[in-house]
């Protein structure tokens, strides 16, 4: 299905409004989507940031009838959050705002899918703070990003020999990453650093 | 009136008083981080008693490390304020309506100079702001790095390897930055290229969004542009991406306001002389006209039109005119049609001064 607003991309987000007993639907490529969001144009439409976000239909009240059974979404066989008790219908309702850090992961499913929409990656590059220490995994990932685009550059300069410099390193720090992720089997030390020091 | 709102009316606003670099068509620029602590409820999931936890643990790490000048800072409660004084936040860009609008639970921090903010529990429980004039985002991201150094070392925020900084809305999630500059762009409103320009920046991921009004309403010329994506890119990444696009924007404005003077000189001459006496000599002005008018004045003091004219004057006129500003310089509310008498008052005043 084609996105409604510029007919080309494909539509990815589909949204379902009712109005006065009327079912309205739109869908929308993630782009247009993004730009009606920036315009502040889901406000007058009715839309609603979390049903853009994560995919959710909409309910109006006004139906009358249980929500729970005329919902067909996704993310609706998701549990609520073990720590604050959120459930995909307050995520709808606060407009796609999530109850507490765990939710992250409780609503996994549906937030990574949200993200590929949304942001340019899936992994955070950006600064670490005070307390988390310095994390193996992380600043691995950020120089192996930088590395990345370095080596790009340098293949369009055609400089060759610091390219080939440059891929070692690329190499390399996956290996290491590798490690990082999944550290080796229980040998000598314990208290291995698991490089996936959750907030929890 | 609240002594702190006394306060804050007689501080010029820094962010538009002092000089920055490429003010005459960058205003401002302005960074904010959004953090959470862990293990506690984001602010709309949280009792009253959470969020009354969070005022105090991220007042009491601003005060012990000194953030802000606390605790010689502005600290607001802003159920305590009346409308008109939560207003004036807003209009000083020193908190979101949202954040005014809340029950309690709320407390808003200001340094001294208004150039460094921190919102707890808006959206998420702190959203820590950096403004500064001109165009200078790496200076405001040293500024606002170190003050959340400051605050990180002293809080246990909710961070996640892979994700980073959790954040109450996933659009935030990563590093919580939104970087914008406020950019004055009559050249390109006046030379029909402004629709266009819109759609090429959002096609890079950056939003473009008119600074007074709403959506496509564009009163005063001002646009805001800022990064839309929060992850997957470090915060220079996203920096160093928004700076070209706006680089990019202050060359097509200039190129603009030359090809219309190249054009019709007597066009420009004629909007910048109408605004002036507009401003100089109306006695009713509503805020669209006011806006509009200062655009107008803005572009003939870069032009070099008026020499006596102070560009920050100017620049202070765009936040004084507004609704809650005037009201409390005029001690009591006004209706729509007094403030536009006050308002013309004003501008009268401000520009024969100048
Ligand atoms: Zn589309
Ligand atoms: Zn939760």
């Amino acid at each position: 299905m084609l996105c409604d607003v510029c007919k080309k991309n494909e539509a990815t987000i589909h949204i379902k409004e009712v109005h006065n007993g009327k079912v309205v639907a739109s869908n929308l490529c993630g782009e247009c989507a993004r730009e009606k969001e920036a315009k502040g144009e889901f406000g007058t439409l009715g839309f609603n940031l979390a049903e853009v976000l994560f995919n959710l239909g909409k309910l109006s009240a006004s139906m009358g009838q249980a929500d729970s059974q005329q919902e067909e979404t996704r993310g609706e066989e998701l549990p609520a959050c073990p720590v604050c008790g959120w459930t995909v219908g307050k995520v709808r309702e606060s407009g796609g705002r999530l109850g507490c850090p765990e939710c992250y992961r409780t609503f996994e499913p549906m937030i990574s899918e949200a993200l590929g929409r949304f942001q340019r990656g899936t992994i955070h590059l950006g600064k670490r703070p005070k307390s988390a220490g310095q994390g193996c995994a992380s600043t691995l990932r950020f120089e192996l990003e930088r590395r990345r685009r370095e080596l790009e550059e340098l293949i369009r300069r055609e400089e060759y020999e610091e390219a080939a410099v440059c891929r070692d390193r690329i190499n390399q720090l996956k290996k290491e990453l590798e490690k990082c992720d999944h550290p080796a089997p229980p040998a000598a030390e314990p208290e291995k650093e698991t490089g996936d020091g959750s907030a929890d | 009136m609240d002594p702190q709102i006394e306060r804050l009316l007689g501080n010029p606003v820094s962010f538009l008083a002092d000089s920055g670099p490429d003010e005459d068509i960058a205003i401002s620029s302005r960074i904010r981080l959004a953090r959470n602590l862990a293990g506690r409820p984001f602010p709309s999931a949280a009792s009253d008693e959470a969020l009354c936890e969070v005022c105090g643990l991220v007042s009491d790490a601003a005060s012990a490390s000194g953030a802000l000048g606390c605790p010689e800072c502005f600290a607001f409660e802003p159920e305590t304020l009346t409308p008109l004084e939560r207003e004036i936040l807003f209009e000083r860009r020193l908190a979101s309506r949202d954040f005014l609008a809340r029950n309690g639970g709320t407390r808003l921090l200001v340094s001294n100079d208004e150039s460094c903010s921190i919102m707890i529990n808006e959206e998420d429980q702190l959203r820590i702001q950096a403004l500064r004039p001109g165009f200078q985002l790496e200076a405001v991201w040293e500024e606002i790095d170190k003050l959340d150094d400051e605050l990180g070392s002293r809080l246990d925020y909710a961070f996640d390897e892979r994700l980073g900084f959790l954040t109450s809305c996933p659009t935030n999630v990563g590093t919580g930055m939104r970087a914008s500059v406020m950019l004055h762009l009559p050249g390109l409103v006046l030379s029909g290229r402004i629709g266009p320009t819109i759609q090429g920046v959002n096609k890079l991921n950056l939003a473009v969004r008119g600074i007074f009004g709403e959506g496509t309403d564009n009163r005063g010329n001002l646009f805001q542009v800022s990064n839309q994506s929060t992850l997957g890119e470090s915060e220079m990444q996203i920096l160093e991406r928004l700076s070209n696009v706006i680089g990019q924007l202050i060359a097509y404005e200039k190129n603009a306001r030359e090809q219309l003077i190249a054009q019709d000189q007597f066009s420009i001459l004629d909007h910048v002389g109408r605004s002036y006496g507009l401003l100089r000599h109306a006695y009713k002005l509503s805020s669209e006209e006011a806006l509009n008018s200062l655009s107008g004045v803005r572009i003939g003091v870069d032009l070099g039109m008026f020499n006596s004219i102070d560009i920050k004057k100017v620049n202070e006129l765009f936040i004084a005119i507004n609704p809650a500003h005037l009201q409390l310089s005029a001690g009591r509310e006004l209706s729509a049609a007094e403030r536009n008498v006050c308002r013309a008052a004003l501008c009268r005043e401000k520009l024969k001064q100048a």
